[in-house]
């Protein structure tokens, strides 16, 4: 297995900037433009420094590239940090989603390395399976233990972990 | 978790943009205003300036501009906590809801402590003890809080307490203490008011949350991973506490969202019964008489804590059980 350069689509980083400035707009043009109430002003406050966030997380993943490689899981930009598969100690695969009826989702892995720092994964971006099944059999390997949902979404996806079997 | 949260706080906002002009135009649909009853009044009594009067009024209250041009001022009033005036009696919204907003919440919060606690103890139990003295008695105490309907145990209450024990049920508290500051005696005599509401209005939700606690830990209950753990020897408690109940009170979660509504709305039929100071009679009311403003602040309260209850819930979900749902688009 070669090393694979993975990005974010062009698509969904439109849509994250959108929702960012959207947030910012709606949460700072009242604070901006009216006498607000100090409890509503904190509140607003509030919602601006969440949108005011996501902008700078959506920046950093727009500046940052992922590189897959047998060995490890490197995310050079701003934020760069490596996740090696031998050495790895936490992975979690969490499911997402906004409607009711938790359709339409969207999955968020997690995975670091003994001293190094947690890379968070969206499953927009390219090649998400490829991270996901490298991550179950480094969690194969070293013996991370998985929490239920981890499982579950494992096999959501058609992976299977040997050796983390339910246990009580 | 931040990518959840963002995308769901950007639904509140258009949501309650769109809930406030539908609250504020629908009170506004029905002919007349909150001046007509007035007028009518006034007419009634042979007034002769009754229509000039009314006409100051609709001026006072904005009543003479356009409803969209009216909406636009009451919502850019929100941000600097003004409501606009109530028709009622002539005084701001803000000051109106505040007398009753504290007591409303004091007694709705206490009611949710109660369902959670009473339901949860009760619940378990019954599930815990199937068909065994103690669930036919927690069954037959849930059939009996779901069937009954609120307003008519309080008015069984009300007369039980008046007849055999001559107790004043009525209120949220000794008729000394209204309009007076707040003291100890006063926080002593609320307190033994809200019994009665308490356990009125906490009836029907008791009775729900035990049948589904019940329904939901038997169901956990019965899996073969409970049956494995208890061959293996495990601790009873153990068993139970480490995965079925875990799974088993989600809807306790998810009822937050249904819950938190209920903090402002105030129980309306058992609070008019019960001659409570809450908000209900005051929105129900304003409602009757078309004073928008104050029924639209009312309504819009309700909507914001009915989608931050629904946000809390959804987040406190996500974060107990982030598993994916198989065939979730079917369900409904």
């Amino acid at each position: 297995m070669n090393s694979v350069d993975l990005r974010y689509p062009q698509q969904t980083l439109v849509a994250d900037y959108l929702r960012a400035a959207t947030g910012v707009v709606l949460c700072g043009a009242p604070l901006l433009l009216l006498d607000v109430n100090r409890w509503l002003a904190a509140l607003l406050l509030a919602g601006f420094g969440l949108f005011a966030l996501f902008l700078l997380r959506t920046a950093l993943r727009h500046r940052t590239r992922f590189v897959l490689s047998p060995d490890s899981l490197r995310a050079e930009g701003p934020a760069g940090t490596v996740v090696e598969w031998n050495r790895l100690d936490r992975m979690k695969l969490s499911y997402f989603s906004t409607k009711r009826d938790r359709s339409d989702g969207w999955m968020q892995l997690g995975v670091g390395s003994t001293g190094g720092r947690l890379v968070k994964v969206d499953s927009s971006l390219e090649g998400f399976h490829d991270i996901v099944a490298r991550a179950a059999e480094a969690a194969e390997a070293t013996g991370v233990a998985l929490g239920d949902a981890t499982r579950a979404n494992l096999r959501s996806m058609g992976i299977v972990v040997a050796g983390q079997e339910e246990t009580v | 978790m931040l990518h959840f949260i963002v995308r769901r706080v950007l639904l509140m906002i258009p949501t309650l943009f769109v809930i406030s002009a539908l609250v504020y135009f629908i009170i506004d649909l029905p002919p007349g205003d909150c001046v007509t009853s007035q007028i009518e009044e006034l007419l009634a009594r042979g007034d002769p300036d009754a229509h000039q009067r009314a006409e100051e009024l609709r001026q006072l209250y904005g009543l003479n501009l356009p409803l969209w041009q009216r909406y636009l001022e009451w919502v850019a009033g929100i941000f600097r906590w003004d409501f606009g005036l109530s028709c009622q009696d002539t005084v701001p919204v803000a000051d109106l809801i505040s007398e009753r907003m504290m007591l409303t919440i004091v007694m709705e919060t206490c009611t949710i402590i109660f369902i959670w606690v009473v339901s949860f103890v009760i619940g378990v139990y019954a599930a815990t003890h199937q068909y065994r003295w103690g669930d036919y008695v927690a069954s037959f105490i849930g059939f009996i809080g779901l069937s009954i309907p609120n307003f008519l145990l309080a008015l069984v209450l009300l007369y039980v307490g008046k007849v055999y024990f001559g107790l004043s049920i009525g209120g949220l508290m000794d008729p000394e203490y209204i309009d007076q500051p707040l003291s100890w005696g006063k926080v002593v005599s609320v307190m033994q008011h809200l019994i009665i509401p308490v356990v009125v209005i906490g009836m029907s939700g008791t009775a729900g949350m035990i049948r589904r606690l019940r329904a939901n830990l038997l169901d956990e209950l019965q899996k073969q991973y409970v049956v494995t753990g208890r061959a293996k020897g495990l601790p009873p408690m153990r068993l139970l506490v480490k995965y079925p109940l875990r799974h088993a009170i989600n809807p306790f979660v998810a009822d937050i969202g249904g819950l938190l509504p209920d903090v402002i709305s105030g129980s309306v039929i058992v609070s008019v019964v019960l001659s409570l100071p809450t908000t209900g009679p005051m929105l129900l009311s304003a409602l009757k008489t078309q004073d928008v403003n104050l029924a639209a602040t009312f309504l819009l309260f309700v909507a914001a804590l009915t989608v931050v209850g629904m946000l809390i819930s959804d987040l406190a979900l996500a974060a107990l059980d982030p598993r994916i749902r198989f065939g979730a688009g079917s369900e409904k």
